[in-house]
């Protein structure tokens, strides 16, 4: 199976408020995947669905499995790490390794040992007394200690230094990603992880507005900054979304030939960043 | 069917509810319960501080008893 | 059932003890302490002789009996502490599944594999089978204080020293009634610990609350409905009797948990049970 994720129609309403809208998605396997998505646009809900703590309508296949029917075991080949602390204030570090240790088949007690000496936690600290930024380093230390398929990170680093965040994405993508384990990120700091990317995901209003891989991001999309005499003619080729730009008018286009923009003016590609203010902004025509 | 019963936690909560109310109120038209204390006894609870000594009779009889049944079976007397 | 499953059960019993150590360890010894210190209290306020010659009574009056027979009157000493597993278990099974929805910490438990069911069962055997044992223990270490104190009493007292050992043993013997009290207790109120169970997984919040309310409404409406009170004299023949929660003898044990009504609550209780299972669903 290529794909480590399909689902297809995924609904979810909390009372009148509608979280996910009928999301199709699907994540290659081996991808790292970005989740963006404004504050409220359901990426929360869209990745705990993916892990079985959030019941949704609609078809969902994660590593093989339906999340909503076995949970547990789907937690042998996924890992989560939540934007909020979410291990046990109680616990001390030792304890928390030595639980993980008897519940995972998978995990290495030596490989977390061994990312944990390059960090300054004390063994017998409660995870209340940890900085915010120790905690996340723990967290990721037991992770990437289990041999899992797939790894589901909610907003990994909100609230960090620039350091733990900084080290955070290098840990990941040097000690964890090896081309066969997938990753899903979400976050709203877009412009720290889209080098990363090689698979990106919009959500909007609990709807999927983009979702592709990075290189065929690049055939669809496409950033021109227009001459000022061209303005009309790029007009004319309904854009999705214009800006002004140094002192010319930049124009984002959708699925336009390229050969026809190269009249206008200087093309690029746009960054995920302005991609995804352009998206939200997205002019309608018609 | 299970989706409607098992769709948020009211509706959970409610079906586990019907289910206990129903078991016990058909075991109770079926046993015809009433209330009543179920009696479970103890003979300590009956136990007379006054009539010490013969609490302590009855219990080294009752050993005796016990040895004696047991000789009974396992031997031709 | 293999190895990695037991070991996994392991592991969730001791993160119930370390994560309630106030409820396992604490409450036992500070009601172990309270006692010891009312007992040497009382002590002081005594002549040494009239103690030496109570104690020299009360060795004599047991003369005979074995310590089984002895024990159930030791047992009596221990009510403090069955009143305090009593209440600590009524705080720790309405808490344990509502707290970690609180502090979020459910996202981790759940990141894990383990199952809902799991978990849930690991909760009921630490409260039912685990807490008596640390209970036990720290009852025998009272004890053992005690016997301590009382030898060297005897001693210079000139007591015979063999009445005490025999009430040590009494001791002894009383403590493994006091476990099998606690356990068929536990089996017992079995519907109790599924109802709280699952209002601890149900509650957004204030979950006792919940636990009472809906237990009163629900006794209204079994009137309104079917004009019946089965549920309320259910409850009331199954809680009125302190007979109900003390064994003091082995020969009652097979009878206690075999009977028809304890069986019954078993039934109950694992219906409220699943009902907590598949509560932990909802995270939310």
């Amino acid at each position: 199976m290529s794909n480590i994720v399909e689902a297809k129609s995924l609904t979810k309403n909390y009372g009148s408020f509608t979280a996910l809208d009928g999301v199709d998605l699907t994540i290659p396997r081996g991808a790292i995947s970005g989740l963006i998505g404004p504050n409220g646009a359901g990426k929360t809900t869209t990745l705990k669905a993916l892990i079985g703590l959030c019941d949704v309508d609609g078809e969902l296949s994660v590593a093989g499995r339906d999340p909503r029917i076995a949970r547990h075991k789907l937690m042998e080949d996924v890992c989560f790490i939540a934007d909020v602390g979410i291990l046990p204030k109680w616990i001390n570090v030792s304890q928390v390794i030595d639980y993980v240790e008897a519940v995972h088949p998978r995990f290495e007690r030596k490989k977390a040992e061994k990312f944990l000496s390059t960090t300054d936690i004390p063994a017998n600290k409660r995870i209340k007394d940890l900085s915010k930024g120790m905690v996340t380093q723990l967290h990721l230390a037991l992770v990437m200690a289990i041999e899992v398929q797939l790894l589901v990170l909610d907003e990994p680093t909100l609230g960090l230094d620039i350091i733990y965040r900084k080290e955070f994405y290098d840990r990941l993508l040097n000690d964890f990603y090896d081309g066969n384990r997938t990753i899903i990120i979400s976050t709203h700091q877009v412009e720290e992880i889209e080098t990363l990317l090689s698979h990106l995901v919009f959500i909007n209003k609990g709807k999927i507005v983009i979702d592709s891989s990075m290189s065929d991001l690049s055939d669809i999309y496409t950033e021109v900054l227009v001459d000022a005499d061209k303005v009309d003619q790029a007009d004319a080729l309904q854009p999705l979304y214009v800006r002004k730009l140094l002192g010319k008018k930049s124009y984002t286009f959708e699925s336009v030939p390229k050969e026809q923009l190269k009249t206008l003016g200087e093309l690029h590609t746009p960054s995920v960043a302005d991609l995804f203010v352009a998206k939200l902004k997205e002019i309608k025509y018609g | 069917m299970k989706n409607l019963l098992l769709r948020n936690r009211y509706t959970l909560l409610v079906v586990t509810l019907i289910v206990y109310m129903g078991v016990l109120v058909t075991e109770g038209m079926i046993t015809g319960r009433e209330a009543r204390g179920i009696e479970f006894e103890n003979p300590y609870f009956d136990f007379n501080s006054t009539d010490f000594e013969g609490f302590r009779q009855r219990r080294s009889d009752s050993e005796n008893e016990n040895i004696r049944v047991e000789f009974d079976g396992t031997g031709d007397v | 059932m293999d190895k990695f499953a037991l070991l996994q059960f392991y592991a969730l019993l001791k993160r119930e003890v370390l994560e309630h150590r106030n409820i396992f360890i604490g409450a036992p010894v500070v009601v172990a302490l309270l006692l010891l210190v009312a007992a040497t209290w009382v002590a002081t306020q005594i002549d040494q002789s009239d103690l030496a010659g109570g104690l020299r009574f009360v060795s004599v009056l047991f003369d005979g009996l074995s310590p089984f027979d002895i024990a159930p009157f030791i047992m009596l000493l221990a009510i403090p502490f069955y009143l305090t597993l009593y209440v600590c278990s009524v705080i720790y099974l309405i808490n344990t599944l509502y707290q970690d929805r609180k502090e979020m910490s459910v996202l981790f438990w759940q990141s894990m594999p383990v199952s809902n069911l799991q978990t849930v069962l690991s909760k009921i055997v630490a409260i039912v089978l685990v807490a008596p044992i640390f209970y036990v223990l720290i009852i025998f270490g009272m004890y053992l204080v005690a016997m301590v104190w009382l030898t060297v009493l005897g001693i210079s007292n000139d007591v015979d020293l063999v009445g005490i050992g025999y009430l040590f043993l009494a001791a002894i013997a009383s403590l493994v009634l006091i476990y099998i009290s606690a356990v068929v207790t536990g089996l017992w109120l079995l519907p109790s610990v599924g109802w709280l169970l699952l209002f601890s997984a149900f509650a957004k919040k204030t979950p006792l609350l919940w636990a009472g309310g809906v237990f009163i409404l629900v006794g209204f409406l079994e009137d309104f409905i079917f004009g019946t009170q089965f549920l309320a004299n259910w409850v009331a023949s199954r809680t009125s009797d302190p007979n109900q929660y003390l064994i003091f003898e082995f020969q009652s044990v097979f009878e206690r948990v075999f009977n028809y009504d304890t069986l019954f609550g078993i039934v109950v209780g694992s219906i409220l049970i699943a009902g907590a299972v598949f509560m932990r669903r909802f995270t939310d």
